[in-house]
């Protein structure tokens, strides 16, 4: 019995630790995750803070620049109401190499993740998701 | 052809209905016939998933676009191959294969048990079928796979380019046959608590399906790590997504599974653990079937939200709660007949082994469903990225390493001190030694330290067991190293296989470690004969070449490989543009060397001023990760292998060869 409380104990201990990681895991390491209307009605508030926007690339607004330290990459972020101009938008910065299924003409659903300073959103990644990528929309869909 | 697979779908569904009938009722009212009528029709039900999945390769060979999914997984350019691999290239095609994998499966199964197994096969059949059905309605009600499009086009809509890549030969196939096989000791496992023959019957029998499950599964992962490496061209091989952490927990539980079976068979303990362990193994099969197939989360693999989600969710509860309600009602006779000793055991290391796999597999479930969780609770999505798995399951992943060398060598029921001293005290001076030696060699790193320390004391431990064994044969039999090493190796299948699955597991912390401690990155845009500098490695950009075929327009850059001044390598780094459709995508080059991997990635490419971006890693060790899994695979394989069947004995076992402290 004696040695079935002693595992107890070392099971209970090993649980704590896990349950402790992942509370500060997720304490620290976590961000909100928001769609573009979300992030646009509550901006000022995210401030320095770490977000993954998921949105869409407005027509027109993508400008690519080649630099030394690699490709500099600016578009506005809007909602995803298809053609019609959305009525507001967040311009993103990005450094690095863009992904094979941006589109320059804009119109890319893209997932931005980064932190949200002086009114840019400075992304750490631009990830696209298409949502024909590996499954084709219903065809009674379009 | 089309209307021949839409009908065999048809029969099967019908067939998995009347099995599941005349199962139960035979093992309700004890009628062989019925059990026989069911089994047949079990077989029946494979016959015709087999006419259904000609017919889907037929349409696809002969580009009969008139067909949906012909239609949208290929065209008249695509190659052959993956012509064939565009069968599990879209949904409808992938449940499709699903079944093929399970029905095959049962098939095997009931002409391997019909007659040595007659007690289980029963609710073994019903169990498989009623999975079966699951898939098969969907394949019937909700997404056809021989659905006609309203008009024929002219060309199809081809297979996406990030699945035309060798690696999507096979490696949905290893994971959905390591997925399905999970199937086969869950449908035991649930024939036992129906039975209630709750002896390790089930067990024993199942044996070899977990461990080609696993083995699997293994190679699923493994192969979508190597895809993700080689073809998304990010320089990483493992990013934490939805759909890697879906294939990855079941593996988890899958491993848990295989170890603590070992203490059921020995010591009779753990029943209900090994009970709950195949269970949650099932269902988390079936969660990241719906993970990947409902959209409910984002992932970069973004799948479309399918409408399948919902009937997963419903199968999978269904099944908790059918197999959690089985568990509690034979609760009584599970009881084990044995308790633990002592925590310096080896029952206690496995407990804790199973204990740890368990962890993490929480951790990554709870990481994975995170931002659906935050949303109910608090409203607001929020998501937990790779640095939250990576600090969870660091500190783990080491504990499972410690325990893995400590685990098979700690005497059963209650380790003397002489047992430990004659094990571990040699592993652990190693492993000191190791982690010292690194120390002076400059290395500061803790967690490094500690895994790199670990996997000295690991694979000592495993090394001193062979070199034990050997000796010990030579002794008795007077072989030579090589023979004795073979001999021990095959008269021990399991154990030394397990070892040898030891070893690769330790190359793959080698090469897991590696990676996350000591990665270089850079990043720079450069002009024909311009350099940069990483590792020990100067890379020249020597401009961008292009070609066109009628599938795909290449451009693909020159990159000369330089070290100490000189040229030992020229590396070309790619885009593609896919014509059908219309789509980029980047091929990466690297140079391999046991060290470690050069990966090059040719970001993008400005026509008027002909300057690249070029982005370089340095991935130290990585090659560790393949060359790990294989041996892995290896060990796995020999642990699979069936014993030779009635060998005159020759007497030769030498039992001086396994100490007292051994499995079998």
């Amino acid at each position: 019995m004696n040695q079935r409380l002693k595992f107890g104990i070392g099971a209970a201990l090993l649980v704590g630790a896990v349950a402790y990681l992942m509370y500060t895991g997720v304490q620290q390491t976590s961000v909100y995750y928001l769609t573009i209307d979300e992030f646009l009605a509550r901006r000022a508030a995210l401030a320095d803070e770490g977000v993954r926007v998921a949105g869409r690339v407005q027509h027109g607004s993508v400008e690519r620049r080649m630099t030394p330290r690699g490709e500099e990459l600016r578009f506005r972020l809007g909602d995803f109401k298809g053609e019609a101009q959305p009525t507001d938008s967040v311009p993103v910065f990005f450094v690095g190499v863009t992904p094979d299924m941006f589109r320059d003409d804009g119109g890319s659903d893209v997932i931005v993740e980064g932190t949200y300073r002086d009114g840019t959103l400075m992304a750490q990644t631009v990830m696209t998701s298409c949502p024909s990528k590996y499954e084709a929309e219903p065809a009674s869909g379009r | 052809m089309a209307e021949l697979g839409a009908f065999a779908l048809i029969a099967a569904w019908v067939l998995s209905a009347y099995a599941i009938v005349m199962a139960l009722a035979g093992e309700a009212w004890r009628q062989r016939e019925f059990v026989a009528s069911a089994e047949h029709a079990a077989i029946g039900v494979w016959g015709f998933i087999l006419i259904a999945v000609g017919a889907l390769l037929h349409a696809l060979a002969a580009h009969d676009f008139a067909i949906e999914y012909v239609a949208h997984y290929s065209s008249t350019t695509l190659p052959l191959a993956y012509t064939v691999a565009a069968l599990w290239g879209g949904q409808a095609g992938s449940l499709l294969f699903w079944l093929l994998v399970l029905t095959s499966m049962s098939t095997v199964v009931v002409l391997q048990n019909r007659q040595s197994n007659r007690a289980l096969m029963p609710s073994v059949v019903a169990v498989l079928m009623v999975v079966s059905l699951f898939f098969l309605s969907m394949l019937v009600f909700v997404t056809p796979p021989f659905q006609r499009l309203a008009f024929v086009p002219p060309e199809g809509r081809d297979l996406n380019p990030l699945l035309q890549n060798y690696w999507m030969m096979i490696h949905p196939p290893a994971l959905y046959i390591g997925y399905v096989g999970c199937a086969i000791p869950f449908a035991f496992a649930m024939a036992a608590l129906i039975t209630g023959r709750l002896d390790d019957v089930w067990i024993r029998t199942t044996r070899r399906w977990t461990l080609l499950a696993w083995f699997f599964l293994s190679l699923g992962n493994l192969f979508g790590a190597e895809w993700a490496y080689t073809v998304l061209g990010w320089g990483g091989y493992w990013a934490w997504d939805p759909v890697e952490n879906a294939a990855f927990m079941p593996w988890l539980t899958c491993t848990a599974f295989l170890h603590s079976v070992m203490i059921q068979e020995k010591k009779n303990m753990l029943k209900v653990w090994n009970m709950v362990l195949v269970i949650l193994t099932f269902a988390l099969t079936i969660f990241g079937t719906f993970l990947t197939r409902s959209g409910v989360i984002s992932s970069v693999h973004s799948f479309t939200q399918s409408g399948l989600g919902p009937f997963f969710i419903g199968f999978l509860l269904a099944t908790l709660a059918v197999s959690v309600a089985l568990l509690l009602w034979r609760l009584p006779l599970l009881r084990s007949e044995n308790t633990l000793d002592s925590i310096l055991s080896r029952e206690a290391a496995f407990l804790l082994n199973n204990l740890v796999l368990v962890g993490i597999a929480f951790a990554v479930f709870w990481g994975t469903i995170f931002p659906v969780i935050s949303e109910a609770v608090r409203g607001v999505k929020i998501t937990v990225g790779p640095p939250f798995f990576n600090r969870v399951n660091a500190p783990l992943g080491l504990l499972l390493l410690f325990l893995m060398g400590v685990g098979p060598l700690i005497a059963w029921r209650r380790a003397s001190a002489r047992n430990l001293r004659r094990n571990f005290l040699l592993p652990g001076l190693i492993g000191l030694g190791a982690g010292l030696a690194l120390v002076l060699g400059g290395v500061r790193e803790f967690y490094a330290l500690l895994s790199f320390s670990l996997c000295a004391f690991v694979m000592a431990t495993i090394v001193l067991e062979f070199w034990r064994g050997v000796r010990a044969r030579q002794a008795m039999v007077g072989e030579h190293v090589g023979q004795a090493l073979v001999r021990l190796v095959a008269k021990n299948r399991r154990r030394y296989g397990g070892y040898i699955i030891h070893v690769g597991v330790v190359m793959i912390f080698v090469a897991i470690t590696g990676t996350a401690a000591f990665r270089q990155e850079q990043q720079v845009a450069v002009a024909p004969g311009q350099t940069l500098a990483i590792g020990d490695y100067t890379l020249r950009f020597d401009g961008v070449q292009e070609r066109d075929t009628p599938h795909i327009a290449y451009l693909t850059a020159a990159v000369a490989v330089l070290r100490n001044g000189r040229v030992i390598d020229t590396l070309h780094p790619e885009k593609r543009f896919y014509k059908k459709p219309e789509q980029p995508t980047t091929e990466v080059a690297f140079r391999s060397t046991l060290g470690g991997d050069l990966y090059l990635v040719l970001g993008s490419y400005d026509q008027a001023t002909r300057t690249a971006t070029i982005l370089a890693y340095i991935n130290p060790l990585i090659g560790f990760l393949w060359w790990g899994g294989i041996v892995a695979a290896l060990g796995t394989v020999i642990t699979i292998w069936p014993a030779r069947v009635a060998v005159p004995a020759t007497h030769t076992a030498p039992a001086g060869a396994t100490d007292g402290a051994t499995v079998r």
